[in-house]
């Protein structure tokens, strides 16, 4: 047993309004995992065997570059999702991510997640609205940040 | 009532107080003039040159464009010899007193550039700094003309910025002119600006012309308009006389050709954002400005500082712009309102629109110069007609499908 | 010459400090040096004069000693270029100050929400700086401030001070560098996690426009009023005392009505294409 109870999910933002019959199987798999600062939780070219959900703290999605550099993408928090490739073949994990702050989370077994949806639709259903939805906000603030709002505006004339 | 002095025809006579009105004979204006010019005035008024009537400084009464008319149509402005000998028988001209209250091209202050810093040597330009600004007397001003000056001093005369503007006003001596005749482009009656001259004036001429009588009725506005009135002969005016030129006045608000809706341009021009006219006349719309040029109302205006060669010396200068340019809304790297379309489309809006908004009354005083001197003959009345159409058969078409059910 | 008098001349400032805030963008602190212009209020701005150049409209960032003015430009032309070059002692011209500010005061009792967006903060540290000025008078005070890297974030070496002097302060960046160890995102992302309240916050906003509709379109999804958000809004000026025409959005002279609008009113003016 995880020890995680379809009560302790269910105030987890990502999972808000959840019925209590989905909470219990995703409560199945679970376990509640604290990830200390600087703890890699995954890396860029794993398979995606496990997924989590934020409780408290700060990970950073990040690449590596030459130089032996990570840059960082994004940094998720308190209320988030972290992880879509194990949901999409070949369910392989296209960035890092790295605890910048101690962390608590819930993690999850990705492929019996996947499998209880194979054979609950409803189930499936309801996570996969909530994953679109988390996607869709990152795809929006991802596309405002490409804008590049705070440059300073190219003057072809500039000022009088 | 102020006293009234009887005397003969022709006599010299003293003119009643405000709230009087007389009579004088088209012989007369050369003596008015030299009232004037004896009480410190320059005389600017209504002149024929280069195939128009502008307005310019008169030397005498002779220089009036006695006998000329104008041929007014959208796009299209021609003097032409009127069959009697009125001198205010006109409209429309290209210029405006703006350009006398609100100079084209003003020197803001000059400064000196020295130390890592800079000391203002002079506030204003040179004309103005000792002895104030010029006396003028503004003779002949149209109904819709007085409006537009008052519509400027409520923008430019009141605020914190422009005692340069209150300064000239507070000199100038307006003899204003009622309209017996409109143009074919005059729309001042459902304006509510004419043909009649509100209060705002010193004094205020109506022509009559009948064969070979002329002579002028003058409703005697103020105490200023009364002195300079005193010593020109004139007699009081007659019950039949002040009738007859009172009729000409009204009949006239008869004969415009063109109107605009009685009320509800504020809220049209809020609700027409969207509207497809605006493609419509930005196709035809070259953003060439004149009609802010010829506007008695549009006052905007653009500052540049200037240097000399050595650096020493800097100027700041204001000068007339136009919300026509691109370069009006230039922010952050482009102009906001780059197309043909938003252009015209913020220069209407605001002038029968946000004008209340930001002014408390109308901008526009329905003198009918945009049209004139617009190369393509934009017809603002003719726009509004459009726009309010628009408006009603989308409000037909919103009521025939309520809840965006089809 | 009386400069109050004339209220379009130029009063003589003096630059008595140089703060470099990023690598285009530095606050001057100015006193004056004849008669002061007029006590500012939060959200206002002055016409800044570089002399023999031009003049350009700049928020007032806070209050030095001496009746002093802080003011931070960002060098993105002719004349911001010529103010931000300025060394102490250079003496430049201000006028002003203009407009309307951001009423904090008028959202004592509440939770207190400042957004800020790039160079949109120095317009809200006035504001933020009022509130800790009386920290009691306001339940939470939280600023969140969006910068589009670490070394682009003006004000950095104050934030733990208003920290320290009761704001909740988050800061995230558009683009990361190697160390960066807070928030990457856009600064809309930081308002789930901050947990507001919106029955009961007043919410400022400064910042690009784009970015100012979208951190308000995600105020009143959390269920803010849009009576309750106030944005500073931008267009070009040239006299500052509603004389020009320049700076109006519809029937707004930005000059006089604005800069700083309620959110109630600036939505459908917003949302106006080219207005």
């Amino acid at each position: 047993m995880s020890g995680v109870t379809p009560a302790d999910l269910a105030d987890h933002a990502f999972l808000l309004g959840m019925a209590d019959g989905h909470l219990a199987v995703l409560a199945r798999d679970c376990w509640v995992v604290p990830v200390p600062k600087g703890h890699r939780l995954f890396a860029e070219g794993d398979t995606a065997r496990r997924f989590w959900l934020i409780r408290s703290g700060r990970v950073a999605l990040d690449v590596h570059a030459p130089g032996d550099r990570q840059l960082i993408v994004e940094t998720l928090g308190q209320g988030d999702l972290l992880g879509l490739s194990w949901l999409v073949p070949p369910y392989q994990w296209q960035f890092s991510a790295t605890a910048v702050a101690d962390a608590m989370t819930f993690e999850f077994n990705a492929d019996a997640v996947r499998t209880a949806c194979e054979s609950d639709a409803g189930l499936g259903y309801q996570l996969l609205q909530r994953v679109m939805s988390a996607a869709s906000s990152r795809l929006q603030a991802t596309r405002i940040r490409m804008l590049d709002l705070y440059a300073a505006s190219s003057t072809v004339r500039g000022e009088p | 009532m102020a006293d009234e002095h009887y005397g003969e025809m022709g006599a010299v006579d003293k003119a009643g107080g405000p709230g009087s009105v007389r009579l004088m004979e088209a012989a007369a204006l050369d003596r008015l003039f030299a009232s004037l010019h004896e009480a410190g005035y320059r005389v600017i008024g209504p002149t024929a040159r280069d195939g128009a009537i502008v307005l310019d400084e008169l030397a005498a009464a002779s220089d009036l464009p006695f006998g000329w008319g104008v041929r007014l149509e959208p796009g299209g402005y021609r003097l032409r010899r009127r069959d009697d000998t009125a001198a205010f028988g006109h409209s429309a001209g290209p210029g405006s007193w703006k350009q006398f209250l609100h100079p084209p091209r003003e020197k803001l202050w000059s400064a000196r550039l020295a130390d890592g810093g800079f000391e203002i040597e002079q506030a204003g330009d040179d004309a103005g700094r000792e002895a104030g600004p010029p006396r003028l007397a503004f003779f002949g001003v149209r109904p819709c003309d007085l409006r537009a000056i008052q519509i400027q001093d409520q923008v430019l005369g009141t605020g914190r910025g422009n005692s340069r503007y209150a300064a000239r006003r507070s000199a100038v001596l307006i003899v204003a002119v009622n309209c017996t005749e409109p143009g074919a482009t005059c729309f001042c009656t459902s304006m509510g600006t004419g043909p009649a001259a509100g209060p705002g004036y010193d004094l205020a001429l109506t022509e009559l012309v009948s064969g070979e009588r002329h002579a002028f009725l003058v409703d005697v506005g103020t105490e200023a308009g009364a002195s300079v009135l005193a010593g020109v002969p004139q007699t009081p005016a007659g019950a039949a006389t002040i009738d007859r030129a009172r009729s000409a006045v009204a009949e006239a608000s008869q004969h415009m050709g063109r109107s605009m809706p009685a009320a509800g341009l504020r809220e049209l021009m809020a609700g027409s954002h969207d509207a497809d006219r605006w493609d419509e006349v930005a196709s035809r719309c070259l953003t060439c400005g004149n009609c802010t040029l010829a506007c008695p109302t549009c006052f905007c205006t653009t500052v540049e500082d200037v240097t000399d060669l050595s650096g020493d010396h800097a100027e700041r200068w204001q000068h007339w712009a136009s919300c026509f340019d691109l370069d009006f809304s230039y922010l952050h790297g482009g102009p906001v309102r780059a197309s043909a379309n938003s252009r015209y489309r913020q220069w209407l809006t605001h002038k029968l629109g946000t004008w209340h908004d930001q002014f408390g009354s109308s901008g526009c005083v329905g003198c009918g110069r945009c049209i004139v001197w617009c190369p393509v003959g934009i017809d603002i009345t003719e726009e509004v007609a459009a726009l309010q159409a628009e408006a009603q058969g989308k409000q037909a078409h919103d009521a025939e499908t309520p809840g965006g059910a089809p | 010459m009386s400069q109050v008098a004339a209220p379009v001349l130029p009063a003589r400032y003096q630059v008595v400090e140089r703060q470099e805030e990023t690598h285009d963008t530095v606050t001057l602190c100015l006193r004056p040096v004849d008669q002061p212009i007029p006590a500012y209020q939060p959200g206002q701005f002055t016409m800044l004069y570089a002399p023999g150049i031009g003049e350009v409209p700049i928020s007032i960032s806070g209050t030095g000693p001496d009746l002093g003015l802080a003011q931070t430009v960002r060098a993105v032309g002719a004349v911001t270029r010529a103010l931000c070059a300025c060394t102490p002692g250079r003496v430049i011209g201000v006028r002003g100050p203009y407009g309307t500010g951001w009423d904090v005061a008028a959202a004592a009792g509440d939770d207190l929400l400042i957004v800020a967006g790039g160079i949109g903060l120095a317009p809200l540290r006035g504001a933020l700086l009022a509130a800790l000025g009386h920290r009691q008078r306001y339940r939470r005070v939280v600023a969140l401030v969006g910068a589009r890297s670490p070394e682009e974030l003006v004000f950095a070496r104050e934030l733990d001070g208003w920290r320290d002097d009761g704001a909740e302060v988050a800061v995230t960046v558009d683009q990361a560098v190697a160390g960066w160890t807070g928030h990457v995102g856009v600064v809309t992302q930081l308002l789930g996690r901050a947990e507001i309240e919106s029955a009961r916050t007043t919410a400022l906003i400064c910042g690009p426009e784009v970015m100012m509709r979208l951190t308000a379109r995600e105020l009143r999804v959390l269920g803010v009023p849009t009576a309750r958000i106030r944005v500073s809004l931008e267009r070009n000026m040239r006299c500052g005392v509603a004389e020009c025409g320049h700076c109006q959005l519809g029937p707004l002279l930005l000059c006089r009505d604005g800069p700083v609008v309620s959110y109630e009113a600036a939505m459908p003016l917003l949302a106006i294409r080219e207005l």
